[in-house]
């Protein structure tokens, strides 16, 4: 139990970190963008890139992937989403997945992503053991900054200005700019936040799982969106509570019952539960309320 | 003579292969209320949007202040001294009062905080009602608040000019009138004021000048004094509707019938009280009779 415990809040925080990421984006275009997971493994390239290759510090390639990461996920809002306004939101996806199809053919391509990597951990040591379970000091500095980055957010969105609205174009787009606040800047910010915070759960997990290649980070977003979807899809609260659920549920569940592809299994019948039970979200009281734009 | 404040010439505007506006021109002196008035679906709002910059121009040119804006964001139109209360008032439902007034602010805070504040105190001092609720969510007010707090989050960023799109709708008129009250003494205040109204006669009691739009064009521009309740039917295809307007009584009283305002329905949305029928409901019926 107590390594149950112990396990899934390790890979939960992470969900909660992709689900995070999700939730902005979403909240702040109506949208999913299905490469924020991919840009998570282009970072790991990246950071591999200055510390293996080049035999720089760790977080030399950290912030190196995360400004990189940052200004993919606004680039892309600029040149492409912010000139999609008036299109389906169904169709701004399906130009994320556009790139996420670029990126992992960059991967390949540039990087050899067909060989095996490792990437460093921030952190060196052997960890504490904790109900049995060997916790490694990287893991509870994910901790630590998932932590941060839900102060961090929590202040932002509620006491600056500039976060305020963030929250205020999420709820009507045109009544953001009639007040005087630059709405292309607010999205372009959300989309490169939301990218970043790919980054940041890709280089924390990476070093429990061992080795990466394209796709790598993918998958931890397909959990995070069901995470994220768990919690609502709109709720800051409500991801950070179905990331640490999926998380708990995964790794119980693959204690429990002893058979392959049974951690995905479980997911599912989460997801399905809680949308069946609550439709909205666990965290349906804060609703989102998209306006036509009449 | 001086330069008007606002003045908009051959303004183009339409959506995909339909064009809505077919040149509209018209001027704003400083210190005025121009009120544009037209029947349901004429362009009324879709011309306020394109001078807030939220809907594009197809042709012509907005000068501002002396300044050619037409090619401006509508952020840079806001800083330029335009404030916005928009059709359906558009305050932001999930943040509080208070919240929504200080985004109102957005721009005077990053240059000047103090004078944000005292703005601030101003808007509450107007609106007491806002001041009382100002950690209630805008979402839960009722509609006469809503768009007492649309007027102040507009007023807030200390506007030389604003555009008002049809402040009475779905409002009792009881709360119609100390909306125009205070409407009034905003403009008396020195804010220029352009006011969108489909009820003509509570429109008339406030506008200095009035400019009748028609399928996209203005077809009549002039002072309100002037305008002959024979020409204002023409144009609006209604006799009568002058006889409420000189009544103060009409505050009181239920609207009459055949009611004043351009569209029956209208009037009757906006006779019922329902100060508090929710906004998705009340658009539903606007757009019900949006046909007509
Ligand atoms: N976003 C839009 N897309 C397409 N047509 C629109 C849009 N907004 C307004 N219209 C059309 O423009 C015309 C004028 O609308 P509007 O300005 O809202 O009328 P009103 O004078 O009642 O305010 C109407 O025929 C309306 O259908
Ligand atoms: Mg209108």
């Amino acid at each position: 139990m107590g390594q149950v415990l112990v396990l899934g809040l390790v890979y939960g925080v992470i969900y909660s970190l992709f689900a995070v990421g999700i939730v902005l984006v979403y909240r702040g275009s109506g949208t999913i963008n299905f490469a924020q997971g991919e840009i998570g493994t282009f970072g790991l390239f990246v950071a591999w890139w200055f510390t293996t290759a080049h035999h720089l510090p760790w977080i030399i390639g950290a912030v190196a992937a995360l400004v990189m990461a940052a200004a993919l996920g606004a680039g892309f809002e600029w040149a492409i989403v912010s000139h999609m306004v008036e299109a389906n939101r169904v169709s701004v996806a399906v130009a994320t997945i556009g790139l996420l199809a670029f990126l992992v053919a960059f991967e390949v391509r540039f990087f050899e992503g067909g060989n095996i990597r490792k990437m460093v951990a921030p952190i060196r040591g052997t960890g504490w053991s904790v109900f049995g379970v060997v916790v490694s000091p990287t893991q509870i500095l994910s901790l630590l900054a998932a932590g941060a980055l839900a102060a961090g957010l929590a202040l932002l969105l509620k006491k600056t200005d500039f976060g305020l609205g963030v929250l205020a174009a999420a709820q009507d787009p045109v009544a953001v700019r009639l007040v005087g606040i630059p709405l292309a800047r607010v999205s372009a910010f959300v989309w490169g936040l939301g990218a970043a915070v790919s980054v940041l759960g890709a280089l924390f997990i990476e070093p429990t799982i061992g080795v990466f290649t394209p796709g790598f980070a993918s998958e931890m977003f397909i959990k995070g969106l069901a995470a994220a979807v768990v919690g609502g899809l709109t709720s800051l609260e409500g991801a950070f509570v179905g990331g640490l659920l999926i998380g708990f549920v995964e790794v119980g569940a693959n204690r429990v019952f002893d058979f392959p592809g049974v951690k995905m299994f479980s997911i599912l019948f989460v997801m399905l539960l809680v949308l069946l039970v609550k439709p909205d979200g666990l965290m349906e009281g804060f609703k989102f309320r998209r306006r036509a734009l009449a | 003579m001086t330069e008007p404040l606002l003045a908009v010439e051959g303004l183009r505007a339409g959506f995909g292969a339909t064009t809505v506006l077919h040149g509209v021109e018209f001027s704003v002196n400083e210190g005025e209320i121009a009120g544009i008035f037209g029947l349901n679906g004429a362009g009324k709002s879709v011309t306020m949007k394109v001078l807030a910059g939220v809907v594009p121009s197809r042709g012509g040119r907005i000068t501002f202040a002396g300044q050619d804006i037409t090619r401006l964001s509508a952020e840079k139109r806001v800083a330029a001294g335009m404030g916005h209360v928009p059709q359906g008032r558009q305050v932001f439902p999930d943040l509080t009062v208070a919240e929504n007034l200080r985004l109102g602010a957005y721009l005077l805070r990053r240059k000047d905080k103090a004078r944000a504040a005292s703005l601030l105190d101003g808007v509450f001092d107007r609106f007491p009602v806002l001041a009382e609720r100002r950690d209630q969510l805008a979402g839960t007010l009722s509609g006469g608040q809503q768009a007492s707090l649309a007027v102040g989050r507009a007023l807030v960023n200390e506007p030389r000019m604003i555009f008002v799109d049809e402040p009475s709708a779905g409002l009792a008129p009881l709360v119609v009138q100390e909306l125009f009250a205070t409407l009034k003494q905003v403009a008396t205040s020195g804010v220029t004021m352009v006011l969108v109204e489909q009820n003509v006669s509570f429109g008339l009691q406030l506008a200095d000048k009035a400019h009748i739009l028609q399928m996209g064009r203005i077809v009549y521009s002039g002072e309100v004094g002037a305008l002959d309740q024979q020409a204002l039917a023409g144009y609006l295809g209604i006799g009568r509707m002058l006889g409420g307007v000189t009544s103060s009584a009409l505050a009181g009283r239920r609207a009459p019938s055949p009611s004043p305002a351009i569209n029956g329905s209208a009037a009757a949305t906006s006779a019922e009280g329902e100060d508090r029928v929710p906004r998705s409901q009340r658009r539903r019926q606007a757009r019900a009779t949006s046909g007509s």
